[in-house]
């Protein structure tokens, strides 16, 4: 909990940086930050390499406009009706997954299946989801502010607020899990899940809760993330967004919590960075990635961490 | 009786591990099963803590039938067995090791309201869960590698953190699978101490071992396999002075 401190300083950064693209990178980082730390969860502290994540993410994000569209709820209904809808989704997917013991690629494998499932169903049901050419919004959030009443969220400022409180939300709700014995049953699934059988660990039931928690995760950074840049296409399936989950994890760490944030800075900060032309810069943006996994294996945040306990 | 044992089979395509074997064990006392490399014990032991189902016989708990639940749920009712070769969760901490085995402690005491302690208004761990670890880790004398990776133990560091995580479970029939393979003299000395404690306490202990000298002094009964089916019962000094157990299993140069 104390590390929970670290994050007041981010409370200034908009008083102190009046770049709108600095802020802008930060906002994107926060709500792909929330995407990487729900998806270390089944991955990093359970060691099920999903590739469902970014369809939950995706799912949610098109729940939370059609049902806002089509009844006329709020956005925080909405975000709730998204939630619901991927953790339906998720109790049903992990169930399949975890009953036939699909382990490691079988499981990854698996996943991108029903993934690719979820992205073909929204590109082609054209009535309902306005397929490839995606869908512009009209509608914004709202929240209610002290002494201002109910007002749209609108603007870097309030968005950075917003998403900030939600990123640190869930680090919060993912701490707490991770340290838990709850938090021990995953470590055990991950590290050996016969050893754990045998303990009396329901393993199934373990598997299950992590993919549905870590889901919540992406269901709520799905609904910002939509609902900031105002549009939803189909590409928020695609392959390329799982991979760029992964090598957020992978980059920040999986041992900690909050570490994925840290990766989700770096991919989200390196294009604007890297001042090249748009081939030449997936070329270094590569290269990048490919260098800091093979020298920090164990990432950003896991490399700092074993800095500081030798000096 | 406990836990009864009735014509337990084990076919693996061909090869019968285990054939028509029955026994039974009573509340409190040490049964050992002996029995050459190959002869089935390990496959006897899986099939009573349900990691393989068995092809054909009965299981039964207080008269309750055992087969076709999953090693969990057999794990629940209180049958928990240890590793031949040490399973350990390598990374983590000898302490944590012990916590993880906590598990069901964890589930009878406190039953649904575990998960209220996910949430900040209550503490994580009780401190009673804590000081049982650390006398679990006394007992075992593993309390001064508490705080190191498990893997970092010697062989015998890790058989014992075995046990140690076999007693966190709270069991009421232990299984132990060659406990004392592999252990230097002081290490098997102190197995044999902590082991009677466990009796002492009420644990029913069933333990397999190949080697008739450690398990002999401490068994209450023998069994002894040998291709997979049960070829004699009784005392230890009684069973182990068998005609055809001296020939089957220590060789005639013993007679």
């Amino acid at each position: 909990m104390k590390l929970l401190l670290l994050w007041i300083p981010l409370l200034f950064v908009p008083a102190v940086v009046h770049s709108n693209v600095v802020l802008t990178i930060l906002i994107f980082t926060f709500i792909l930050g929330i995407l990487a730390v729900s998806f270390n969860l089944i991955f990093g502290f359970t060691g099920q390499l999903s590739l469902f994540h970014a369809a939950a993410f995706g799912l949610s994000a098109y729940a939370t406009y059609l049902s806002m569209a089509h009844w006329g709820i709020s956005f925080w209904l909405g975000a709730l009706v998204g939630i619901v809808f991927v953790t339906l989704i998720s109790i049903v997917i992990g169930a399949i997954c975890f009953r036939f013991k699909l382990r490691e690629l079988y499981f990854a494998i698996v996943t991108l299946a029903f993934s690719e499932l979820a992205r073909l169903v929204i590109l082609n049901w054209n009535g309902f989801t306005n397929g490839s050419l995606g869908i512009n919004f009209t509608l914004t959030p709202t929240v209610w502010v002290p002494g201002r009443g109910v007002i749209p969220v609108a603007g870097t400022l309030m968005w950075y607020y917003l998403s900030l409180a939600a990123v640190v939300l869930a680090v919060v709700f993912y701490t707490r899990i991770v340290h838990s014995w709850m938090g021990r049953c995953f470590a055990s699934i991950r590290l050996n899940d016969e050893l754990a059988d045998t303990l009396g660990i329901n393993v199934f039931r373990y598997k299950l809760i992590s993919f549905v928690a870590g889901n919540i995760g992406a269901a709520v950074a799905g609904s910002l993330y939509a609902f900031y840049i105002s549009y939803i296409d189909p590409n928020y399936f695609s392959l390329d967004q799982s991979l760029a989950i992964i090598a957020m994890a992978l980059l920040g760490g999986r041992e900690f919590v909050a570490a994925p944030i840290v990766g989700a800075l770096v991919l989200t900060a390196l294009p604007h960075v890297i001042n090249v032309n748009a081939e030449a810069r997936l070329l270094v943006y590569g290269l990048i990635l490919i260098l800091t996994i093979l020298l920090m294996p164990r990432g950003i945040v896991g490399l700092a961490a074993r800095r500081r306990r030798a000096a | 009786m406990l836990l009864e044992v009735r014509h337990l089979t084990k076919r693996f395509g061909g090869l019968t591990a285990v054939s028509d074997i029955s026994f039974g064990l009573d509340e409190g006392n040490i049964v050992g099963v002996f029995g050459p490399n190959g002869s089935g014990k390990t496959t006897l032991l899986n099939l009573i803590s349900g990691v393989y189902p068995p092809s054909d016989g009965q299981l039964l708990w207080k008269g309750e039938e055992l087969v076709g639940r999953k090693p969990h749920e057999i794990a629940e009712t209180g049958i928990v067995k240890t590793f031949q070769n040490p399973q350990l969760f390598g990374e983590l901490s000898v302490f944590d090791n012990v916590a993880i085995a906590g598990h069901l402690r964890l589930k009878r005491h406190s039953g649904w309201r575990r998960v209220a302690t996910l949430f900040p208004l209550r503490r994580r761990v009780s401190a009673d869960f804590e000081h049982r670890i650390r006398e679990i880790l006394r007992l075992c004398r593993l309390e001064p590698f508490g705080d190191q990776p498990a893997a970092s133990l010697s062989y015998g560091g890790e058989k014992m953190l075995g046990v140690a995580m076999a007693l966190m479970c709270e069991p009421k029939v232990l299984l132990l699978d060659e406990p004392a393979s592999g252990l230097g003299h002081d290490e098997v000395r102190n197995l044999d101490t902590v082991l009677r404690d466990l009796r002492q306490q009420g644990t029913t202990l069933c333990v397999i071992d190949h080697r008739v000298g450690f398990l002999g002094k401490l068994a209450d009964r023998a069994i002894v396999i040998h291709h997979g089916a049960k070829i004699a019962e009784g005392r230890p000094d009684e069973v182990l002075a068998d005609r055809a157990v001296i020939d089957a299993y220590l060789g005639r140069g013993h007679a």
